[in-house]
């Protein structure tokens, strides 16, 4: 019930503005940002609620929806989802605040896009019935739609078409997936009861990877991730970076991971190379971009490259690495877009080249950049280095695949300081333009968009333990569901081939005496 | 002296009554002629209310030799029918008042029609059919051309009736040839006389020309040439109404003649409409990507929207069936709803015809785009509009028989339309007028039609068990 609450209230926020539009642009602000924070409230209900002690799905609710097509009105939480709700319901009323004088026309349809998109997104965390998460998966496209495609910049209408192409592109394959799981799962879209091996599982493993491959992105279906992140206003991007593209990796840690466990192993190459290849790509990209905004986006490219690294690492250091990594994501990446955003709303301009010296005319805003970058950067002590301390040991440490792969990841994170440094040093630092010199600094609701954010970048880095071990089990039972079947299958495999070749050694040896005593007798 | 249940056909009665007192009070010139649409509603209301109660009831039987048969099936499509007229009836009113145009003959064709549908879902015998679709086919041939001193209006008439012809003379031959290889042409007893051993060519051959015959009157890819021309040039509510409920009765036939009639030569038309779904599909929206003209980008959708619902009728199972009837009662629903904006969205110079047109509705008539949106967005197939739930159903009932790769070509499809319906939202919403365009204020009974139709498909996409349910019981 509690989570019911929490994935509608937003919804229900959406109708409340909508009948009580000519209230006034504040009115409409005040409801948003009241319907946010109540959301995010509630579902701190979630967190203290939560029994970390084990792997099963809490808060469940189950409500006959459509007998007549095999579903229901499933949804529930585990160690993974709960922290990727939690990050949704946190990011969106820092959204809101950010977007309170930015937007120009519309301002009712852009919070009822915002708090649209809140309860699809929620609905793609909790739903644990197959055709319950594909209807939240397609349905937050729309009002990410509206919100690039009205509220962007130049080019936003290419932008968000293309953004909605490739989502609906990879969705249809997954359609066909989901469909194919139902008649294997006894005619039942229910997630809990699904349990494999299934027919086709590398094909269905394909089916579902490809569209959560385009979600997060994986290179090469990154192309979209650019020009929406660029063209989308500043709260379009934060929860772009934020929260939709961990709908791509919460895919495959939810689904691909413990559904296909078989197809997953074999694929791991291929899919590890192509992060690992997003991770370099990603950086090299983002040194050379002019635009802040186009840097952050390539950046994100690099650091999702990241998860999904230590998501296929079938380590559960590895796995909780990259779990965390999404919401350290979600929270550096969001504040970098969120001070874009505010610099953009001072001097209309993203350019780096039209920067320069800003250090010196806005310290609070220079200062909050600073900690923001290191912890992108992934310094010790903020919460970036945790998480990809994490994802880095796990996939070093594992069989699943080469070392060689987290030698070159790791180069990602060099890369990640260079093209960051530099970027602020460029923006930062240097000589002040005359068109700068009148920039005011930050103001008090900037400060307290911040600060939260600010809170959670030190918390984890310091003390991430309360985070990790409400995860932990869930992590837990992905691993063992992963390493059950074919690595399984593959160390018998191995010991049957050593049991063969013993027994041929043993008979070859036994040959040799044969020969041996033939000669002696001779 | 054969004994008449007059329950049986009390939808058909009513319908027939109401065309009756029309045809009569059109007389009176004393009379105010919008009593006319009036009538019409109330007669198509009370007509829906029965089918709805013997729907319920599970209402079965056969009248006149067993030529006529009511059973939950054409009840079901009763409903998806009368829905369309009632819904047309609402959306025309205002246009023919705007247009200035006789009401009274209006009416009586599309009740008219209506009963031929009513026919054809009913009929239990070829020849029942074939009058149903001939007394639905001429009456459209009249509305298309109703605006008679409109070229377009007049050349969508002509043209129309010439293919539609031709399509009635494949039907009838076809009757013909499975007349000649079984030696009746009752559905059930054609369906014993054919046998494993029995397929003789000209049951094929008929077979044959009944797709051909089928195909022209729902417009599937390659008999799909006339729709375009005839949707655009024929007055807006008529092309509404084309598109609904006469697209309906055609697979209403086309259901219960091949399912029921020749289920035994399932193996040879299986494989014809798995072609025909994909070809269908396909060319109606990649064609539709091109238009700039709305009705004519409608009319290339509609055509992709038969290719969905012929996936339901290759599957040809159970969940086959009702999910083709579930989604032409969402497609008539949606689609008329999309018409009506079209209609409404009129300027004080025109019609605005082109999707150019409709750039900054958004801002400037904030409900009318958003009504657009929904129906754009089901016609689209986004979850949570009816037009998602019909379209995942259709495709479970492909999966289920097995037809993944029609499933796979259908979500591609999907996609692709996608593209060309959110143009029209973007244009809506994304893009500023490139001149001021004054309005027409909203005649209540349209934007009566209109909300009746967005709540149709929001409260079908959110609880689908409401319709779902009941196509499910309507299997024959």
């Amino acid at each position: 019930m509690l989570l019911s609450i929490v994935i509608f209230l937003p919804l229900l926020g959406v109708i409340a503005i909508a009948l009580l539009r000519g209230l006034g642009a504040s009115a409409v602000k005040g409801i948003a940002l009241v319907i946010g924070l109540l959301t995010f409230v509630i579902s701190l209900g979630l967190y203290t609620g939560f029994d970390a002690t084990t792997a099963t799905f809490q808060n469940v609710t189950q409500e006959e929806w459509i007998p007549g097509l095999g579903t229901k009105y499933h949804i529930g939480i585990d160690g993974i989802s709960l922290w990727l709700v939690l990050l949704t319901t946190f990011l969106t009323p820092v959204c809101i605040l950010a977007a309170w004088n930015s937007v120009e026309k519309g301002l009712s349809g852009f919070m009822m896009s915002l708090l649209a998109l809140e309860t699809g997104m929620l609905g793609v965390f909790c739903a644990l019935d197959l055709f319950l998460f594909f209807v939240f998966w397609e349905s937050m496209l729309i009002p990410m739609y509206f919100l690039i495609g009205i509220w962007g910049g130049e080019r936003r209408i290419y932008a968000t078409v293309k953004f909605v192409l490739y989502t609906m592109a990879g969705s249809a394959l997954m359609l066909v997936g989901i469909l194919a799981l139902y008649f294997q799962n006894n005619n039942s879209f229910d997630f809990t009861t699904l349990s494999g091996p299934f027919e086709h599982s590398h094909l269905l493993f394909l089916a579902f990877f490809i569209a959560f491959a385009i979600k997060v992105p994986l290179f090469p279906f990154h192309t979209w991730l650019p020009d929406a992140h660029v063209e989308a206003p500043t709260a379009g991007s934060v929860i772009l970076a934020g929260v939709l593209l961990k709908m791509g990796t919460y895919g495959i840690v939810r689904f691909c991971l413990p559904l296909f466990p078989d197809a997953a192993v074999q694929f791991t190459p291929l899919i590890v190379t192509l992060a690992v290849i997003g991770i370099i790509y990603g950086a090299l990209v983002a040194m050379v971009q002019p635009d802040l905004k186009k840097l952050v986006a390539y950046s994100s490219v690099s650091h999702l490259g990241f998860v999904v690294l230590g998501l296929f690492s079938q380590d559960p250091r590895g796995i909780q690495g990259s779990v965390l990594q999404m919401i350290n994501h979600g929270l550096s990446t969001g504040a970098l877009f969120l001070l874009v955003g505010m610099i953009y709303e001072r001097r209309h301009s993203r350019m780096i080249v039209d920067f320069g010296g800003l250090a010196k005319r806005m310290p609070i805003f220079a200062t909050i950049f600073m900690i923001v970058t290191l912890s992108s950067i992934g310094l010790p002590g903020l919460n970036g280095f945790v998480g990809e301390f994490m994802i880095l040991a796990g996939s070093f440490v594992t069989d699943a695949f080469s070392k060689w792969y987290v030698v070159f990841a790791a180069t990602g994170v060099i890369l990640a300081a260079v093209y960051m440094l530099w970027m602020f040093q460029r923006v930062m630092f240097g000589t002040l333009d005359k068109t700068n010199e009148e920039l005011p600094d930050l103001n008090a609701r900037e400060v307290v968009v911040m600060l939260p954010l600010l809170l959670f970048i030190f918390w984890i880095g310091v003390y991430p333990k309360p985070f990790l071990s409400k995860m932990e089990k869930s992590v837990g039972l992905v691993v063992t569901q992963v390493q059950q079947t074919e690595p399984a299958m593959g160390r018998a495999e191995k010991r049957m081939l050593q049991d063969a070749q013993l027994v041929l050694q043993e008979t070859q040896r036994a040959q040799r005496e044969d020969i041996e005593k033939e000669a002696e007798t001779k | 002296m054969p004994v008449i249940n007059w329950g049986l056909l009390m939808p058909e009665l009513v319908i027939a009554l109401t065309l009756l007192i029309v045809l009569v009070f059109d007389l009176f010139d004393s009379i105010s002629k919008t009593v006319l649409g009036w009538m019409t509603i109330v007669g198509a209301g009370i007509a829906l209310w029965v089918s709805i109660q013997m729907h319920q009831a599970g209402t079965v039987g056969t009248q006149f030799n067993e030529m006529f048969k009511v059973d939950n099936f054409s009840l079901f499509f009763n409903i998806i029918f009368l829905v369309s007229t009632i819904l047309v009836a609402l959306i025309s009113m205002s246009y023919l008042d705007r247009n200035d145009r006789k009401q009274g003959p209006y009416y009586l064709l599309i009740l008219l029609a209506t009963l031929g549908m009513m026919l054809m879902a009913a009929g239990n015998e070829l020849i029942i059919v074939f009058l149903g679709l001939e007394l639905m086919s001429l009456s459209l041939y009249v509305l298309a051309g109703y605006f008679r001193d409109n070229p377009a209006s007049s050349e969508a008439g002509m043209k129309y009736l010439l293919l539609g012809a031709f399509a009635s003379a494949f039907f009838l031959y076809g009757i013909a040839l499975i007349y000649g290889g079984a030696g009746t042409t009752s559905v059930p007893a054609i369906a014993e006389a054919i046998t494993a051993e029995n397929k003789s060519p000209l049951l094929l051959a008929g077979m044959f020309l009944l797709v051909v015959g089928f195909g022209f009157k729902v417009a599937i890819v390659p008999f799909h040439q006339w729709a375009p021309d005839v949707y655009e040039g024929a007055p807006t509510t008529i092309a509404a109404f084309i598109s609904a409920g006469p697209k309906a009765a055609g697979f209403a036939a086309f259901l219960r003649i091949f399912m029921e009639a020749l289920p035994n030569l399932q193996v040879e038309w299986g494989s014809v409409l798995i072609v025909l779904a994909m070809l269908t599909m396909t060319v109606g929206n990649v064609i539709a990507i091109a238009q700039t003209n709305i009705k004519r980008m409608l009319a290339y959708s509609s055509i992709a929207h038969a290719g969905y619902v012929l996936i339901g009728l290759a599957a040809a199972n159970n969940d086959g069936i009702s999910s083709a009837m579930l989604y032409l009662l969402v497609y008539c629903v949606m689609n008329i709803g999309a018409f009506g904006v079209v209609i409404l969205a009129k300027t004080e110079d025109g019609e605005s015809l082109m999707i150019s047109d409709y750039a900054g509705l958004g801002l400037r008539k904030p409900l009318l785009a958003m009504f657009m949106t929904i129906m754009l967005l089901s016609l689209a197939g986004f979850p949570p509009t009816a037009g998602f739930v019909g379209k995942f159903y259709i495709f479970k009932s492909a999966v289920q028989a097995g037809h993944i790769w029609l499933v796979i070509i259908g979500a591609i499809n999907t996609a692709i339309s996608a593209f060309y319906y959110l143009r029209v939202v973007v244009t809506m919403y994304m893009r500023e007028p490139e001149e001021e365009l004054s309005f027409m204020s909203y005649p209540s009974t349209l934007v009566v039609g209109l909300v009746l139709a967005a709540i149709g498909v929001l409260l079908i996409g959110i609880l689908p068990s409401l319709m779902l349910t009941p196509a499910q019981n309507s299997v024959f």
